[in-house]
């Protein structure tokens, strides 16, 4: 892994083949928890947490379980799902006892986040993308971690600039019908469509 | 198709993928449990007790982060137990035994706004920007022809987290004193200082807040005070002080007899005790002066 690959990685993941904007995934909490800035930055933290942990646990699973008895593409989603959650209470655990103070900023939006699917989305893109031909590359596990922590820095890009638009329109003068969801899915379009100035840079797999 | 698993047989593919799964999930079921164990969180159980007894609106009033901020610094002892207005003395007392401590005595306190206008008061401009009195205030003071008025943008109806200010038929917020805690959420959003707390059974009180003389008064509005010192002499209690062109009634020494009331030519002293919009704003015409004493 050299690091022109890192560094296609991490601005692919970021700016090119954004979780919201190119991908569309993740939409749930992205209009459910982008009315205020500080909702956004916790459930930001969180995913980028939880993405980065969930490829570090996700590759090991696929290439020592799965892989070697030919179960990947029948349990895959299954066995994923069912180590995320995990995952996912296992570290609300040792966060309320370690860290509470950590715990109150962005706990509460690990269960939220458990079974979402930008996180099995991540750990089902680092198998596609580190995986040629049924053989794992070299390198591979580096590079899902870097990925999945990148996805999750490009998720809360998103949140944080839907947030910051939408503190603002909660003063505009938004016709009844649009108000809400509304107007926040028109946004994320317009948004989207910004973004695709970064098409084509990084080939998206 | 895809042929998961070269060479095997659709039982066996079966039973190997519901094997695996099955035990994938019972390792990780007896890790977690092994770690709830492990890393278990001592709970004191008077804080769930205490967070049901609080009122659970959240209003901040406390100074606390929500009702379960004020309910775990009670449990740790860092705050009084009486500074919950919106809380009922019952609930407090009960609060009180929970933590072995007394209570202290609380005065119910309920807010009352200084203005009678409404959107029948006169307007200097049209005010066309953002509907909240805190950005109208941001103009020169706001469009209303009186510098000291209720703007009637309802900052304090929607900040009011118990639904206790409304708006009445000529769209001045009213609040209402049963609905009332004295959280004093209104006193801090008004941009111009209009709400008091006072003391629930003081309810006699001048609905205005302007202190210009007479004759300016009368100029930008139909029903503010004059400063025509009627009220003043009349109360027999000393309990009315006028300041500068603004009568005050000090809730200390007064004591509700409600003489002031009749006397006022503007019918600008309200007892708020009585439902409904007071008789001088149901006809715009002010009564004539100089009719008596």
């Amino acid at each position: 892994m050299d690091f022109g690959q890192i560094f296609a990685i991490i601005i692919g993941m970021i700016f090119v083949n954004n979780f919201v904007f190119a991908r569309f995934l993740g939409l749930c909490p992205y209009m459910g928890l982008t009315k205020e800035m500080s909702s956004a930055i916790g459930m930001g933290m969180a995913v980028v947490f939880v993405m980065t942990l969930a490829s570090m646990a996700t590759w090991p699973v696929y290439r020592y379980f799965l892989d070697p008895f030919g179960l990947e593409r029948i349990l895959r989603t299954a066995s994923f799902i069912l180590v995320i959650a995990a995952l996912v209470q296992f570290i609300e655990m040792v966060l309320q006892k370690v860290n509470p103070a950590l715990y109150k900023a962005m706990g509460i939006y690990l269960p939220i986040i458990t079974t979402n699917c930008t996180i099995l989305g991540v750990a089902v893109l680092n198998i596609d993308t580190f995986y040629k031909d049924g053989k794992p590359l070299s390198g591979g596990f580096l590079g899902s971690i870097i990925q999945g922590f990148s996805a999750g820095i490009g998720f809360t890009l998103a949140m944080v600039l839907m947030a910051s638009v939408r503190e603002r329109m909660e003063m505009a003068n938004i016709p009844k019908p649009l108000r809400g969801i509304p107007i926040a899915f028109i946004t994320a379009g317009l948004m989207s469509m910004a973004f695709l100035g970064f098409s084509g840079l990084i080939k998206m797999t | 198709m895809f042929v998961p698993v070269i060479g095997a047989s659709a039982a066996e593919i079966l039973i190997l993928s519901g094997a695996g799964l099955a035990g994938l999930g019972a390792a990780f079921g007896v890790a977690l449990a092994f770690a709830s164990k492990k890393f278990q969180v001592e709970v004191d159980p008077r804080l769930e007790q205490i967070t049901v007894l609080l009122p659970g609106a959240n209003c901040g009033a406390c100074g606390f982060a929500g009702c379960s901020g004020y309910a775990e610094a009670l449990v740790k002892g860092t705050a009084d137990i009486g500074i919950c207005s919106p809380s009922s003395l019952q609930a407090t007392a009960q609060i009180a035994g929970l933590l072995g401590k007394e209570a202290g005595e609380k005065e119910k306190v309920v807010a009352f706004l200084h203005c009678a206008g409404g959107k029948v008061s006169k307007r200097r401009f049209t005010y066309d920007g953002i509907g909240t009195c805190a950005s109208a205030a941001l103009i020169g003071g706001g469009d209303l022809a009186c510098e000291f008025g209720c703007l009637a943008y309802n900052d304090c109806v929607r900040a009011c987290p118990f639904g206790a200010i409304e708006i009445n038929e000529i769209g001045m917020p009213r609040v209402d004193p049963q609905k009332c805690t004295g959280c004093g959420i209104c006193v801090k959003v008004c941009p111009k200082n209009l709400f008091e707390l006072v003391p629930a059974n003081k309810t006699i009180l001048v609905a205005c807040s302007n202190t210009e003389r007479g004759r300016f008064v009368r100029l930008i509005c139909d029903i503010g005070c004059i400063g025509c010192f009627k009220c003043a002499k009349t109360c027999k209690y000393e309990a009315i002080e006028m300041k500068e062109g603004l009568a005050i009634i000090h809730h200390e020494k007064c004591t509700v007899c409600g003489e002031c009331i009749p006397v006022c030519p503007k019918n600008i002293i309200h007892n708020f005790a009585e439902a409904g919009v007071p008789a001088q704003q149901e006809s715009a015409e002010p009564p004539p002066e100089g009719n008596q004493s």
